[in-house]
């Protein structure tokens, strides 16, 4: 909050001495300025999306209200690309919190756009899952994340979102993660008899089998993948650096975080 | 006004007969339901505060257009969809019990991006 605060205020005081400082801009902004004096701003980068400084400010205000209350379950919660607000919860939250995004008078998130796996071997939970939500009565988005690992289960969401139900068979499928209470959980996207899943980041390129018809028995046959050349080992660690634009300026904002750090109040 | 409400215009969304009456009623349900959580719930103090509002408004106005407009959040039939949706929320929450400390407290390293290297 400081942090935008601070930024929100810089950039005030920026464009107040910009206009009392007209007089000393260099040639080219003269230029640009002259015919209207009342507007000095010149643009810089015209093809980068404007941030709304208003709609920042109340999705920071809505992240600390859902925070408050949920403290049960709220993690942390995060602004990430200026914009778009993350809550960040324990696997045991979901359906609390999904119900009070969808249910309550001031979300109303009656719409699940999407849910979404994300495999990072490091962690002692591999995989996230991601809930994508739309409120169409206040034009907000927002993105519910929690973790989980190759064994322990996650709770469906289908009881809260009937359009839950596909989604989690695809997470299945592709990352295999379990979702506990869930009406029909099945592989929905890999071909029958298919093994595996296949975006877990463990899982090869080409795969484990290759399909081809085979002429004498005159049918579609399976057969484990024979690769043309030998397995070679590659150095996968890349030489150079791998989120150089998080460098600087991180991917994150902190808007609350009652895990670590201070209580907010 | 005195026209009467024909349609909502919403496909499935029936107009309500007596929208007056029905939000009363779920208006009253949904703080009794609230007072059973502990006074220091904030979702209990925020959720009281919206339908205390909303209820009176509900008791200021006889119109159902007049209502609609003052209370600014869709027609009668969605308000009343609301606090449906409301009670049931709260119902659950009073067994979820939301206000309790954080339950679980995250990995080290978790929420990191980008990601520690191996």
């Amino acid at each position: 909050m400081s942090y935008f605060l601070k930024r929100t205020i810089d950039a005030g005081r920026n464009i107040g001495q910009q206009f009392l400082n007209n007089a000393k801009t260099t040639a080219l902004q003269r230029v640009a300025t002259k015919t209207d004096q009342a507007a000095p701003q010149v643009e810089t980068r015209p093809t980068v999306a404007k941030l709304d400084p208003l709609q920042k400010s109340q999705l920071i205000d809505f992240g600390k209200y859902v925070a408050e209350c949920m403290p049960k379950y709220v993690q942390k919660v995060q602004l990430t690309a200026g914009n778009e607000l993350e809550v960040l919860i324990p696997p045991d939250g979901v359906i609390p919190v999904l119900q009070f995004l969808k249910d309550h008078h001031s979300a109303q998130f009656a719409s699940l756009i999407d849910i979404a796996g994300m495999d990072v071997p490091t962690r002692p939970n591999r995989f996230e899952i991601i809930y994508n939500l739309l409120s169409l009565r206040y034009n907000a988005r927002i993105r519910v994340k929690t973790y989980t690992d190759e064994l322990s289960p996650v709770d469906s969401a289908c009881d809260v979102f009937k359009a839950a139900n596909w989604y989690e068979r695809e997470i299945w499928d592709m990352y295999g993660v379990f979702f506990a209470n869930h009406p029909d959980l099945r592989r929905i996207l890999t071909d029958y008899g298919f093994e595996g899943h296949p975006f877990r980041k463990d899982f090869p390129l080409s795969g484990y089998v290759e399909v081809r018809y085979d002429d004498e028995q005159k049918r579609v046959v399976v057969e484990p993948l024979e690769l043309a050349q030998e397995f070679r080992r590659f150095e996968l660690s890349a030489p150079w650096e791998q989120f150089p634009n998080f460098r600087t300026n991180p991917a994150t904002e902190e808007v609350v975080n009652p895990a670590e750090g201070p209580a907010k109040k | 006004m005195g026209m009467l409400k024909k349609t909502t215009g919403l496909v499935g969304l029936a107009v309500a007969p007596n929208a007056h009456h029905t939000l009363g009623a779920l208006y009253g349900k949904i703080i009794r339901t609230l007072q059973k959580m502990p006074e220091t719930s904030v979702y209990r103090r925020y959720t009281e505060q919206i339908v205390r509002e909303r209820a009176a408004v509900l008791s200021q106005t006889k119109d159902v257009y007049e209502l609609e407009q003052k209370i600014n959040c869709g027609q009668a039939e969605e308000l009343i969809i609301q606090a449906e949706n409301e009670l049931n929320l709260a119902r659950k929450m009073l067994n979820w019990k939301p206000w309790e400390a954080l339950v679980a407290k995250p990995p080290k390293g978790q929420w990191d991006w980008p990601p520690a290297n191996p």
